[in-house]
């Protein structure tokens, strides 16, 4: 391979693609679709309380990162076996190009395509970043995983325009791939849920159901209503089912949404709702990495309270208390779990350099076995 | 390993699955020498061509190519070989300077040489009205002659065209027949295959017929002894016609000269031409009234419809 071979290449594709195909059109219905989505979600925020940069930017790079693996592997599954449809595979393969120089030509060309879609979705992160909450560096990191999980996409269609002599072939296999990884990863971690859970007798502190009985009758009089104190919970034993998600975590890992989503969430304090679909991810694949621990059979909720509750300003107000505190206990909890995307990082680029080596060895000559129904020239 | 200039092809086999493709070729093709392959289709011609373009590997028997065997070293072969494959496409978007200037880049030239190299090939090839326009917009011809361009980028010694003339206007066949004599004539060694018999005895100096397969025969076509190849006694053969044949058979009788009689005309055998335009002033000065004395064209015909008779 040769940094002259790989850019012959690149050009003639580029030159190619730029002449013959409509990726002005394409980026410009691309620009309008995540502008609407911006739009739409900037409407929807605007009137929530705390950072609504963190929002918009949730919502823009999830949907950058589903529209991509939509668009991009286009860019490179019908690639190879088209080349060799149109008879020019062949007459380059003859030439001094490497079977690398044309596979990592070709997928430099591909990936900077990928990387001007990226472009075009830019000025809507930059208005997240400008609307505040977003610090940089997470948004730079954000872009980089997603430039990288794009480049795996691109890899793995180039693999399977090698493989297959049809070029519909390809293109479907290389979009079953990106649906098993995107959707499969899930569905098989959902499905290991119930397989991996066993029974189990474990001993819970809550506040028990007799203080409820016994303290707060049913018609309260307002003035005389007492709430329980960390004094009041008790030890309990219980038969009950325990999730063993911290088994089988890592097939979330492997899912190019969750390595986005969990190398650069806007992590911010779950204390209003709201869609922001890369905090969702992430916190559900470390939810699962945690699996079930003994913090989580402590139910004793005035315990779990940071604050004295009669310090609270408004108590019985809005969402209360109690789910505040969970929900911040939650956030703590979650931050302290090592990160799940480096393992989903590490499998994508496997993957993707596995796939370039696949490309290059088919792509060797003379060839000395030739599967079924490709032609060579 | 002595190094032998020019394609030498011994045992040749490659199957596809099932399908035997090449069954058993030999073949020698010189240095300065326009070598024919002619054969039926799907005799293997392709598939040999294939091999000899370090694309497919054989299954047995040996290539050797300059004395390089294109399986171990298939990047030495490539940087002296121009492959012409059949029915080839190009890249539809680029102009056909901007296909032969990639192509050069594809053989690692600077964009210097690459420019000045593409402007020679267009000139070559009369393409340079068409320098400026996609390759798409090119007829059948004109692509054939971009795709000849395209395999004399890099200053081949060795040439593989595939049907190089198919789809040319008269004109250009000529040209084509001119280009490829001159390479043989800087030295070059030529490979084509081809349909066209009459064609081929023009431009080659040997032919070798494949079947199913298999080399069946090898033809020598050059008319001319004196141009230094072959072994010095070459036998030709001539056509000629006569207002009145039987006197021209006895005649040619007297003479003792080798005959095989056709309908209206009568092949005759001589060696060289000098033999030839001495017995043709024999003939007349005989009164014999010839109206034509040729070279026999149908040399390589009869031979490869001989070669050909069992075909499917």
């Amino acid at each position: 391979m040769s940094l002259h071979g790989v850019r012959t290449i690149a050009v003639l594709e580029l030159r190619q693609r730029l002449r013959t195909s409509r990726w002005p059109i394409v980026i410009g219905i691309w620009f309008l679709i995540i502008g609407a989505v911006a739009g739409l979600t900037w409407w929807a925020v605007n009137n929530q309380p705390g950072d609504r940069g963190t929002t918009l930017y949730d919502v823009v790079v999830f949907f950058v990162l589903g529209l991509g693996m939509l668009v991009v592997p286009s860019l490179t599954a019908t690639s190879i076996n088209g080349d060799r449809e149109h008879g020019v595979l062949a007459t380059m393969q003859t030439t001094l190009l490497t079977s690398a120089d044309i596979v990592v030509g070709k997928l430099v060309a591909a990936w900077v395509i990928s990387l001007a879609f990226l472009l075009a979705a830019s000025p809507f992160l930059v208005w997240a970043w400008i609307a505040g909450g977003v610090e940089v560096g997470r948004m730079l990191l954000a872009v980089a995983v997603l430039v990288f999980v794009l480049a795996v996409v691109c890899a793995l269609g180039l693999m399977f325009s090698t493989l297959t002599a049809r070029t519909i072939s390809s293109a479907v296999l290389t979009y079953l791939t990106v649906a098993a990884l995107t959707f499969g990863t899930v569905i098989a971690f959902l499905l290991s849920i119930p397989i991996m859970s066993t029974q189990a007798n474990v001993r819970v502190k809550l506040v028990p159901e007799t203080w409820y009985q016994q303290h707060q009758p049913a018609n309260p009089d307002e003035k005389t209503i007492l709430e329980p104190t960390p004094a009041d919970c008790v030890y309990v034993n219980r038969d009950q089912t325990i999730l063993h998600t911290e088994r089988t975590w890592w097939l979330l890992a492997l899912n190019p949404f969750v390595v986005v989503a969990d190398a650069a969430p806007s992590r911010k304090p779950m204390t209003y709702l709201g869609f922001e679909p890369l905090q969702m991810i992430s916190d559900g694949a470390r939810t699962a990495r945690m699996g079930t621990t003994p913090d989580s059979l402590n139910e004793c909720w005035p315990e779990l309270a940071v604050a004295p509750l009669a310090q609270q300003p408004n108590p019985g107000e809005g969402d209360g208390p109690q789910p505040q505190r969970e929900q911040q206990l939650q956030r703590e909890r979650l931050n302290s779990v090592p990160a799940v995307w480096p393992y989903g990082f590490v499998f994508l680029g496997v993957i993707g350099v596995a796939s370039t080596w696949v490309a290059v060895r088919r792509l060797r000559t003379p060839i000395r076995r030739l599967p079924r129904g490709t032609r060579i020239a | 390993m002595d190094a032998v200039a020019g394609i030498e092809v011994t045992g040749v086999r490659r199957a596809f699955g099932s399908v035997l493709a090449v069954d058993h070729i030999d073949l020698r093709a010189r240095p300065g020498e326009v070598t024919a392959l002619v054969g039926p289709n799907g005799s293997g011609k392709t598939t040999l061509l294939l091999m000899l373009a370090t694309l497919l590997a054989p299954d047995a028997g040996s290539i050797r190519i300059d004395g390089i065997d294109p399986v171990a070293a298939p990047r030495e072969i490539r940087a002296t070989m121009g492959w012409m494959p059949d029915g080839f496409g190009t890249w539809d978007a680029l102009t056909v300077r901007e296909v032969l200037e990639t192509v050069a880049a594809a053989y690692r030239m600077a964009p210097g040489p690459a420019r000045t190299r593409t402007a020679e090939l267009l000139e070559l090839v009369h393409l340079g009205d068409l320098a400026d326009r996609p390759a798409r917009v090119l007829s059948r011809g004109q692509k054939q002659r971009l795709g000849l361009a395209r395999a004399l980028v890099h200053h081949p010694s060795i040439l593989l065209l595939d049907e190089p003339a198919s789809g040319l206007d008269p004109r250009s066949r000529i040209e084509l027949r001119d280009i490829l004599r001159r390479l043989a004539a800087s030295g070059a060694t030529l490979l084509v295959s081809s349909h066209i018999l009459t064609e081929l005895q023009e431009i080659a100096d040997r032919a070798v017929i494949v079947a199913r397969g298999r080399s069946v025969a090898v033809q020598d076509l050059s008319s001319d002894s004196g141009s230094g190849h072959g072994s010095g006694h070459v036998v030709s053969q001539w056509r000629i016609t006569s207002l009145d044949p039987p006197r021209l058979m006895a005649a040619l009788a007297h003479h003792g000269v080798a005959t095989q009689p056709l309908t209206d005309a009568v092949d005759v055998e001589v060696s060289g031409d000098i033999a030839a335009s001495e017995l043709l002033a024999q003939l007349v000065g005989d009164g014999i009234p010839i109206t034509a004395f040729a070279p026999s064209y149908g040399a390589l015909e009869t031979a490869y419809l001989a070669a050909t008779e069992d075909r499917q």
